[in-house]
């Protein structure tokens, strides 16, 4: 209160008392305000102390979010690692072939429905766009589908036209398999492909993630790719059960196979995300105790400086009353 | 096997073998004994929208979800 009918009068009687004990204070921070229009009174301790408080509102902010995404990265983990085992066997049976070479591609980007979580979400794009720039050509054509609304946010500035399908809120109830598979089953039906690619970021450890892609074949390239013998060409050597022909076999797997594969793919890249949020968190949180620190140093160092100023001005005035006597 | 027989009908009917898989499962799991039937059911639970693209713009979002809209 008392500051503030100070701050009033000096407005007004600025020139006259200039050596005011706040205005006295030389501090880095002062030091360009100075020159300021007449009236500006120099820095006061206010702003540090303000900009110190909203530092520390942050600092509190990002630990709370790092210690949510531990929490909800343990969750996902587990589930991420026990589906690895849903894949493996399609790898094993039909095989992943990135370099395989088709007229149609659909390139499936998976990423984040949230930001800050450092910088998954773009190598995904980075990945997706070197894909597309690997099978786009004459007579080849390559489509997008987007999972998440990060990913669509960067793809919509450069590649708008090629994207067929966006998809976002997937994560609003905890992963689970009859959610993917309802996602899955909708691509299917919405994309032409003789080549789905999805692009994830698999998940290797906390601070590790790596861009992968996963291939999934249509059934008619299987098929063919069999034929010619292959990387695929142990495919006959496999006895099938059951009066179903060839053709309905692989369709059914492909189809299975994608859904699985996406499954996969939807956990560890949740899982990735948490894995950056949490990276990102923290360094977030520990450069702001930093910055709090420097700050905590210009405050006190700026309330020593007028201590000191204030001190000095009684001493000399009362030198100088005791030098009058 | 009796479900090689119905292969070609739920293919005509359009559906694709994960939504024949999901029908299957779902059945499985209606024959769970309480405790672990209304736990497995609220397991699976589908959210999300999906939009289409023509042109280069999105299409209005359709809402996948078996949930009522809040």
């Amino acid at each position: 209160m008392a500051m503030a009918v100070f701050r009033r009068e000096g407005r007004r009687l600025l020139p006259s008392i200039a050596a005011r004990p706040i205005a006295a204070i030389r501090s880095p921070l002062a030091s360009e305000q100075e020159e300021g229009p007449l009236g500006v009174r120099s820095i006061s301790t206010q702003v540090v102390r303000n900009r110190m408080k909203s530092v520390k509102n942050i600092q509190k902010i990002t630990k709370a979010m790092k210690m949510v995404a531990a929490s909800k990265l343990r969750a996902v983990q587990g589930r991420a690692e026990n589906s690895r085992g849903l894949w493996q066997p399609f790898t094993a049976l039909l095989g992943d072939n990135p370099s395989i070479d088709v007229k149609k591609s659909v390139v499936v980007t998976l990423s984040s429905d949230k930001g800050l979580c450092g910088g998954i979400n773009s190598t995904v794009v980075k990945v997706s766009r070197a894909l597309y720039k690997l099978n786009a050509g004459p007579e080849k054509e390559v489509k997008f589908v987007i999972v998440g609304e990060k990913a669509k946010a960067i793809m919509f500035r450069d590649s708008k036209n090629d994207i067929a399908l966006s998809v976002t809120e997937l994560n609003k109830n905890p992963l689970n398999y009859a959610q993917v598979s309802v996602l899955a089953d909708d691509i299917l039906k919405n994309v032409e492909f003789d080549a789905l690619r999805i692009v994830y970021n698999k998940f290797h450890s906390v601070v590790a993630f790596l861009p992968t892609v996963a291939t999934v074949l249509s059934p008619e390239v299987i098929e063919k790719e069999s034929e010619i013998g292959g990387k695929l060409g142990e495919l006959d050597s496999y006895e099938i059960e059951g009066g179903e022909t060839k053709g309905e076999i692989l369709q059914n797997l492909a189809e299975f196979q994608f859904s699985c594969v996406m499954f996969n793919a939807v956990l560890e890249n949740a899982c990735s995300e948490m894995g950056a949020r949490m990276s990102a968190m923290d360094s977030s949180s520990r450069n702001a105790g930093e910055m709090l620190d420097r700050l905590t140093l210009t405050y006190n160092r700026t309330r020593q400086a007028s201590i000191t100023t204030e001190l000095i001005e009684i001493i000399s005035g009362a030198s100088a009353l005791e030098a009058a006597k | 096997m009796a479900s090689n027989a119905a292969v070609p009908f739920w293919r005509a009917a359009g559906m694709t073998y994960i939504t024949y898989s999901n029908i299957c499962a779902n059945l499985v799991r209606n024959c769970l004994k309480e405790p672990f039937k209304a736990e497995s059911i609220n397991r699976e639970k589908v959210h999300f929208s999906l939009s289409k693209w023509a042109d280069g713009k999105a299409q209005k979002p359709v809402l996948r979800s078996d949930q009522p809209e809040v």
